[in-house]
């Protein structure tokens, strides 16, 4: 197990439900960005890779009071006692304090996939196939597409949403060359967030108090997804509805406290 | 033979121990003097085969050769009076090998830069057989020059040359050695198994590093991190896409 | 002692311990010598690097900007790329439409680009049999020789009207103005567009407010917004915009100042997240329409200015003729009270009263029709019905409200040059009957055209000319086009894709797709001021395809005569640049976008727009380099002059149908006029908006569900093809397998024992599919709700056979006046498989 240090940045994501559409084009974004496979059967949702996924939730009320909502799950960076990193026998996932970022490492994996077992947010995934190369029967042409800032990954090895820490890298390049040794808020953004089309996910390092994240996190709308295994993921969720916040499993049924205009 | 183990064995004076020692230096003593009776020249040969193997053909099977395209002087385009108008030789080696405005490296020089200079249908600067070539064979047909890269690091790595040679003021020689003073290039060996250039993966076969430039591999990277105090870049995902 | 005399030879001879000895040499010294340790280290990184694993060329990373449209929503998008690799699409900052974000088929537009497997390497012929997908390569000149040779041999013997177009083109748009001509100049009157809303949305505007255009909402300033079915958030209109205008209206939602209500019969997205969801019975949204409209009038609620001044057949009136008629305001008085609405519609009267109400009570309230993404067409009484809800709160020509527009400024072309054969042509009469005394709104009618072709013994129509559409799997008629396409002789295809009509045709004529070619963008759909954009080529072409406009004009020019006189230009580029001269001569609009300033924020207080260009060559560089042009100012209220109706005013009652029904009845008699156009109210009631029970004929005891198409913002429907990372995004309850699924309300379903995944088939008088269950709660019970874009018959792995095309078993009636197809309600059973 790991020490956990505090360190310089913490990167973390705040997602809003209130403004979620669940139309998918952080899913698109976000598999086009980091050069995810596609099958062509992408139904089975074992097998199909989504570093971020749209989970549909419904109110479960009859009609005409059914309501649906929707999560979208990139990997949570959880902060503490990483379930993934503690598990990994082969040092392919690591947590690096120093940006919150839970690193993974395609050439270092040897597939064991026990990191799938210990992650609660399903948010690991594992390569049953080739993506690209031997997958071309189906997939011919498409390789043209892949970003040369992300490995393609082969079979055999598990894969999840980076935060597309490629991203940062890119932006501290670019600083550098502009002769500046930090990079301003909006120059590190993940794909997702900013494909979004109602700006729904906002992204952020959460020990700077003046970045939007911080502040976002402390609204009364804010929450986590499975809280009380005290994990310390660094994806929030924002919600003024009260089934939505419950679907978060954080509450015993006397705890739940319903989110007011008065909070705010 | 019987009589002599039997009577060291009964000697009083030394213990077991000491038999044994007797008895092990004997028997080596024994193999030395008669290296042809004893059949040490079979180990020997074995062992003088296994290490020729290992330490002469093996290195040799393992690598392939190959000869740059062109040969290119770095000597000659790195004097300070060859019109660059870069008064540092770092500046002289970034006027080709340049960042970009976003920070990345671009790495070997397309046709467009050797073009500043080369371009010039009056004196194209053509004058020795390698030159008229290079003009001949790809300036004329606006083809880029199939160089092979020493340094290139795998797909999975990220290396930022702004980070380190900018930021971290590291001179071009530190990874790369006196590059800028040869005017030869040298074969190109390539690691017929990981395709990594001899470069990347250690100019000794032993491991052995004299140079800082002699092998470019994770440890390396950590170690030079480690030792500069930039212990914080041995994260997985600062070197690693 | 006998071993020392033995001889050297013997003494070292190769024996079982010197063989020994020499592999304990060889171990020892392999031991110590690099190769076992290098050897399992190199496998062990070998086994990083499998050869096939790609690893993807990396270079100079650049964006290229242009314009997305694969949907008429016309974001703007940036490619980015390294070197000259095209790897990703992201939205644009500097594009007033989409402020940064995206939809999901616009980010996997690459896929539509690079996939082998979907585009035509370039022209083609078939070889197989129809459908086979056989087809082998000719050249360009083969094969525009061969179709020029057939269209002037048509010509010839006199008969030009039997060459039909099939238009997906954007309405306006350059490419779509060419197909135009070039079938006026070959001598055609049979010019067919895909239905869509904005059919609808003009014709609705046309009879309500004289308007020839679309309908355009200032959204963004509205503080209430009423929609009709609209998929706000699943991709209605520009999908860029009214996403980012969604977020803008939620981003302090415990404090917020727009309301949204959403009516639909399904728990959509847009409908889950809207403030209210108000579920009538599929079809009746008319009646809530004038439901609201009774209460909005009963209590006094209306624009008193606005109606009094500005409109007309409000109150009663008379026509032409000098008959007296009933106004809207008595006949929606007298039917549409909200307890006989509850029971058309199914809705509590309180519901509707309190909604009516909220309408009512707000500053700038805006009521919206549509359809899910708008891909199709809609009801012309329903729209507009939902129009006069607008105009009774005196919200048109209003911020944040309905926008009343000139066209965009653009030249005209020169008249075409017919000669004698196309003269005659063009006097034949319509294949459709559109544009007759029957359909007299209505530009073309794609259904008619199936019918047409299927009823009679030899097919009218000789070849079929299909740009960028797929009427074989698109069309919501229950396969009729499919049907008819197999009695067509010839058919040519200019689709870059594989799609289900180009596997039907006889020669492709393949375009680029949208990332290699420039087009242009008329006005993208529903936004509130005038844009005009192009696109970009991002890339050269990546296989032997050429520009639609290109290909017409060469095509023109090879047939000669008359169509070679009429398209007087060497390219597409010059015709573009011939209309684009307009904007120029407009003296207004802006080429650059600030983002700290979104168009919309000023919009309701701007007067004027003054040009960022200096001379017509400095807006067309400016132009072609940023993709945009638009003037985002608008004059308001103008209700004395705005109105282009024969009253000149805002007509609750239309004098348009009054005159065309005058026109029609003076030929037979009123009752069969009416049953011509469809229309099955009597009186007075045909002048105005009003609810009519669908053309549906089968009897309830046979079929007694409904079924309900929908739309997914993040699956495909219309022409462009599905990019396969959108499959990523589909639910395993949408699609599973190759089986796409139903949604039953579980009530529904429990009657005919169904479970979640069951395999059921769905069955109308036009045929039967076969999906699995899903039991969604938000389904209305006794609807079967399917979505579209499933069930392709072409295509590759990631489409062929994927799910139902619930197009396939539309039932479509005719929506009165408009003849559109009502594929929103057709009468289904429940088989199991």
């Amino acid at each position: 197990m790991m020490k956990e240090e505090k360190g310089k940045y913490k990167y973390g994501m705040v997602i809003d439900l209130d403004k979620c559409s669940g139309c998918g084009t952080c899913m698109v974004a976000c598999a086009s960005e980091n050069n995810v496979s596609v099958r062509a059967d992408e139904s089975d949702k074992e097998r199909s890779i989504t570093w971020m996924q749209l989970f549909k939730i419904t109110n479960g009320k009859p009609f005409p009071d059914t309501e649906v909502s929707y999560f979208p799950r990139p990997c949570m960076h959880c902060h503490h006692h990483t379930p993934c990193v503690s598990v990994c026998p082969a040092t392919a996932t690591r947590i690096d304090y120093n940006t919150g970022i839970v690193s993974q490492i395609y050439t270092r994996c040897i597939g064991c996939r026990y990191c799938q077992a210990a992650c609660p947010y399903h948010a690991r995934y594992f390569n049953w196939w080739d993506g690209y190369g031997l997958a071309k029967p189906f997939s011919k042409g498409l390789e043209r597409a892949l970003s040369p800032e992300v490995s393609v990954r082969m079979r055999g090895v598990v894969e999840k949403c980076s935060f597309c820490h490629h991203r940062l890298m890119s932006a501290k390049s670019k600083a550098y060359a502009e002769g500046r040794r930090e990079i301003r808020e909006d120059e590190y953004i993940p794909a997702c967030a900013e494909a979004c089309p109602t700006q729904a996910i906002t992204f952020g390092d959460l020990n700077n108090p003046r970045h939007k994240v911080s502040q976002l996190i402390k609204s009364p709308r804010a929450f986590r997804l499975l809280e009380r295994l005290g994990t310390e993921p660094k994806v929030y969720y924002l919600s003024s509805k009260s089934w939505v916040r419950k679907m978060a499993d954080n509450y015993l049924p006397n705890q739940f406290q319903q989110v007011t205009k008065a909070m705010t | 033979m019987e009589q002599q183990m039997r009577s060291s064995g009964n000697s009083p004076k030394g213990g077991w121990l000491s038999t044994l020692i007797d008895l092990v230096l004997s028997y080596y003593a024994r193999i030395i003097s008669q290296p042809f009776q004893s059949g040490l020249v079979w180990f020997l040969g074995g062992l003088g085969g296994a290490l020729f193997v290992g330490w002469i053909l093996f290195p040799m099977a393992l690598y392939s050769e190959q000869t740059q395209p062109i040969n290119f002087s770095h000597a000659i385009h790195t004097m300070p009076d060859i019109g660059l108008d870069e008064p540092t030789e770092l500046g002289r080696c970034l006027h080709c090998h340049s960042f970009r405005n976003d920070g990345t490296f671009a790495g070997i020089p397309k046709l467009e830069t050797c073009m500043e200079c080369h371009d010039d249908p009056e004196s194209p600067l053509g004058e020795t057989a390698e030159e008229k070539k290079f003009l001949k064979q790809y300036v004329a047909n606006e083809k880029e020059v199939p160089w092979f890269s020493y340094y290139k690091q795998p797909d999975c790595v990220y290396f930022p040359h702004i980070a380190h040679v900018k930021m971290g003021k590291i001179d071009c020689r530190t990874c790369h050695g006196d590059h800028a003073k040869t005017d030869n290039l040298p074969l190109y060996k390539k690691n017929r198994l990981t395709k990594y250039s001899i470069n990347i993966w250690g100019k000794h076969i032993s491991g052995y590093k004299a140079n800082t430039w002699d092998r470019m591999k994770m440890d390396d990277c950590a170690e030079c991190h480690t030792k500069t105090g930039h212990e914080e870049n041995n994260a997985c995902f600062v070197c690693h896409k | 002692m006998e071993k020392e005399r033995k001889g050297f030879w013997e003494t070292i001879a190769f024996n079982r311990r010197n063989f020994i000895k020499l592999l304990v040499g060889g171990a020892v010294g392999t031991a110590v010598s690099p190769l076992p340790w290098k050897l399992t280290d190199d496998i062990a990184i070998w086994t990083q690097n499998w050869p096939w694993v790609p690893v993807p060329d990396a270079g100079e990373f650049s964006y290229a900007k242009t314009v997305c449209t694969l949907c008429p929503g016309g974001c703007g998008v940036k490619v980015r790329k390294t070197d000259n690799r095209p790897i990703k699409i992201e939205g644009r900052t500097d594009y007033p439409v989409n402020p940064g974000g995206i939809c999901p088929l616009g980010a996997g537009g690459l896929q539509v680009l690079y996939n082998d497997n979907i585009r035509f390497p370039g022209p083609m012929k078939r070889v197989g049999p129809r459908g086979s997908g056989k087809f082998m390569d000719i050249s360009w000149n083969e094969a525009l020789k061969e179709l020029a040779k057939r269209l002037a041999g048509l010509r010839r013997q006199g008969r030009p009207d039997a060459i039909v177009a099939v238009d997906g083109n954007p309405a306006g748009t350059t490419t779509s103005l060419l197909v135009q001509r070039f079938l006026k100049a070959v001598g055609s009157p049979n010019y067919e567009r895909i239905p869509t809303a904005e059919d609808t949305y003009s014709m609705a505007n046309w009879l309500t407010t004289g308007n020839k255009g679309p309908m355009a909402y200032d959204l963004e300033n509205a503080d209430f917004i009423l929609s009709f079915g609209c998929g706000l958030i699943e991709g209605w209109g520009s999908p860029g915009r009214v996403l980012n205008a969604w977020g803008l209206w939620h981003s302090n939602p415990l404090a917020r100042r727009v309301k949204i209500v959403q009516v639909e019969p399904r728990a959509s997205n847009t409908a889950s997240k809207a403030d209210e969801w108000i579920a009538p019975l599929p079809g009746t949204e008319t009646a809530l329409a004038l439901g609201l409209a009774h209460v909005i009038i009963r209590e006094g609620l209306y624009h008193q200015g606005f109606v009094q001044g500005h409109a007309f057949g409000f109150t009663d009136w008379r026509s032409s003729d000098g008959k007296e008629h009933k106004g809207f305001k008595k006949l929606v008085l007298d039917n549409y009270s909200p307890e006989k609405v509850a029971q058309i519609t199914g809705l509590k009267p309180s519901k509707i009263v309190s909604l009516a109400r909220a309408f009512g009570r707000s500053r700038a309230p805006v009521a919206l029709c549509g359809r899910g993404k708008g891909d199709l067409n809609g009801s012309l009484y329903e729209f507009m019905a939902i129009q006069c809800l607008n105009a009774l709160k005196g919200n048109i020509n209003q911020p944040g409200g309905v926008i009343l527009s000139k066209p965009i400024p653009l030249s005209t072309w020169p008249e075409i040059q017919a000669d004698s054969i196309a003269q005659k042509g063009l006097e034949k009469p319509r294949l459709d009957k559109a544009q007759t005394l029957q359909f007299p709104f209505t530009g073309s009618l794609i259904n008619n055209l199936s019918e047409a072709i299927l009823e009679k013994g030899k097919s009218p129509v000789d070849t079929l000319l299909i740009f960028s559409a797929n009427p074989a799997f698109t069309l919501p008629d229950g396969g009729s086009f499919r049907k008819a396409m197999e009695r067509i002789p010839y058919i040519v295809s200019f689709s870059p894709f594989k799609d289900d009509s180009a596997l039907m045709a006889d020669l492709i004529l393949p375009d680029h797709t949208y990332l290699e070619k420039t087009e242009d963008i008329v006005w993208p759909r529903g936004l509130q001021y005038p844009l005009y954009a192009l696109t970009k080529p991002v890339t050269s072409p990546l296989y032997n395809t050429r520009h639609n406009g290109d290909t017409l004009i060469t095509l023109a020019k090879l047939v000669g005569g008359g169509p070679a006189a009429s398209f007087p230009w060497s390219n597409y580029e010059q015709a573009l640049r011939e209309r684009v001269k307009g904007l120029f001569e407009s003296g207004g609009g802006l080429t650059t976008y600030d983002q700290s300033a979104p168009a919309w924020k000023g919009f309701p207080s701007r007067r004027g727009v003054q040009s960022d260009y200096s001379s017509f060559e400095d807006m067309w560089k400016k132009l072609k380099s940023g993709g945009l042009w638009y003037y985002p100012a608008h004059d308001f209220g103008n209700w004395e002059t705005i109105f282009e109706t024969p009253s000149g005013a805002f007509e609750f009652a239309s004098s348009r149908i009054e005159l065309a029904l005058n026109e029609l009845s003076s030929r037979t008699y009123l009752g069969a006029a009416l049953k011509e156009m469809g229309i099955r109210a009597k009186g007075d009631e045909v002048f105005v908006p009003h609810f009519e029970k669908g053309p549906v004929a089968e009897p309830e005891s046979e079929y007694p569900l409904i079924m309900v198409p929908y739309t997914l913002i993040n699956l495909s429907s219309t022409w462009a093809p599905n990019p396969p990372y959108l499959n990523k995004t589909l639910f395993d309850n949408q699609l599973r397998k190759d089986d796409s699924f139903v949604e039953i309300n579980p009530q529904t379903a429990s009657r005919y024992g169904l479970k979640q995944g069951d395999r059921i088939f769905i069955e109308s008088p036009k045929g039967r599919i076969a999906v699995r269950v899903n039991l969604f709660e938000g389904a209305m019970p006794g609807v079967l709700f399917l979505p579209l874009g499933f069930g392709h018959r072409a295509y590759d792995a990631y489409e062929r056979n994927k799910g139902a095309n619930p197009n396939d078993i539309v039932n479509a009636g005719k929506d009165p006046i408009s003849g559109h197809p009502v594929w929103w309600q057709t009468r289904v059973k429940i088989l199991k498989a």
